[in-house]
């Protein structure tokens, strides 16, 4: 986990990307116990609900799944579910803002799809 | 678990002439940690005061459990207000000494935990046999800090808590408030001039100004509700149309807007050609209770 949060972004919705960040890592595999709401809130001193919260959301997503009595673990599949959020979430948090930015510096279609292909064979050869 | 809430109901206060505190209306629910805040002045303390029958009140009633607080020793025996504490005492040096102060409080609160106020002391490093007017500000509030969290009391008030405490004694209060709540769940209100770093303590946060209340919902809710919105000045104008513009910020025609409205219509704002970015809590404080003072 990341060692500190940021105000950029709710807290809650931070807790829940730090989860899936760990999950993406590998921190937590699949059917592997993720740490409680208590011990997110002392471990970031954060109010006990807000880690809930942020737990709740990838309970919902189906990141995460609750065993009564024991906590909450990683449900098999969670992998990809993030990936597959995060795959949405790359379309709007960063093609389109890219797209936005490339057409208020007058970039035609061409050349911002030339600049974009220039950066995947650049990174390619790294 | 504690079920009882404490509620302010119609709240007059005035101080002479001037009005403290005008038609308040206030409902603390069980179980959450709240964070009230509020300008130099207006009106926390003597809120807080009155919340806890140690001030008296002109109009209103405060009711715990349904009951009224004023002189109801069973509805005050459930709350805490950790005053701040002051080097003078009537004309003289407050001579009492910290020891005193823990008696009293044993004394005072039925749930009284020794066994966590020594630990406390210890941690604190507090000299019991210490006169109160030879600590220093962080020291007097450590001594309100041990109070309020080994009173164990269902509504524990604790009133500038950070005062005067440096950075690591900070964080360090915030954890033990959080382990405190954890282990009992029960109900904080802490007031706080220090806002950032305490946001993410607070499930709840209160705004009070000019002696009414004009916040009291989830931290997070609200603060998800304010944006900044900059840009060339005609595009903001357009985007922050039908939004409620708390303040503006210009530099030649480029113009900075903090504005607050609901998901749907900050969304819209995100398409045009327009920087949005988010607040955090002191931001959003400044933007309600600024009246343009500092901009």
């Amino acid at each position: 986990m990341r060692g500190t949060l940021n105000d950029q972004s709710l807290i809650y919705l931070q807790i829940a990307q730090m989860l899936e960040d760990d999950i993406l890592r590998g921190v937590y595999r699949e059917e592997e116990q993720v740490p409680s709401t208590n011990e997110l809130a002392r471990g970031y001193n954060i109010n006990p609900a807000t880690a809930a919260k942020g737990i709740n959301l990838l309970v919902a997503d189906g990141v995460l799944y609750k065993k009564r009595g024991i906590g909450m673990f990683v449900a098999s599949g969670a992998e990809e579910t993030v990936r597959r959020k995060r795959k949405a979430a790359f379309y709007d948090g960063f093609v389109r803002p890219m797209v936005k930015e490339g057409a208020s510096l007058a970039l035609s279609e061409e050349e911002l799809l030339a600049m974009v292909q220039q950066a995947v064979k650049e990174g390619e050869e790294k | 678990m504690n079920t009882a809430v404490l509620s302010a109901r119609g709240v007059y206060k005035s101080y002479g002439k001037k009005e403290v505190l005008h038609n308040l209306d206030l409902t603390i629910e069980p179980g959450k940690i709240y964070g009230l805040i509020g300008r130099n002045g207006a009106g926390k303390t003597t809120l807080l005061g009155i919340l806890t029958a140690q001030n008296t009140l002109d109009q209103g009633e405060v009711t715990y459990d349904g009951q009224t607080v004023w002189e109801n020793q069973r509805a005050l025996d459930n709350i805490c207000f950790s005053r701040e504490l002051q080097p003078t005492l009537f004309s003289g040096q407050n001579n009492l000494k910290v020891k005193h102060y823990l008696k009293s409080a044993a004394i005072y609160y039925p749930n009284w935990d020794q066994e966590y106020a020594d630990r406390l002391l210890d941690e604190f490093k507090l000299e019991p046999k210490k006169k109160i007017c030879q600590l220093s500000k962080g020291q007097m509030s450590m001594v309100t800090i041990l109070i309020a969290l080994a009173s164990r009391a269902p509504i524990t008030i604790l009133d500038e808590p950070a005062a005067g405490l440096d950075v690591v004694m900070r964080e360090r209060f915030y954890q033990l408030l959080l382990e405190d709540y954890t282990q009992t769940n029960r109900t904080f209100i802490v007031s706080t001039h220090i806002i950032e770093e305490a946001a993410s303590v607070f499930e709840q946060v209160i705004i009070l100004d000019e002696g009414k209340i004009i916040e009291n919902c989830p931290t997070e809710e609200l603060i998800d509700q304010f944006r900044y919105v900059s840009g060339r000045e005609d595009v903001v104008d357009e985007v922050c149309r039908g939004l409620e513009v708390l303040s503006t910020h210009q530099m030649g025609r480029h113009k900075t807007a903090a504005v607050r409205g609901g998901g749907v219509k900050l969304d819209a704002a995100l398409s045009a050609d327009v920087d949005v970015s988010p607040m955090n809590l002191q931001n959003v404080f400044v933007a309600l209770c600024g009246h343009g003072d500092a901009q």
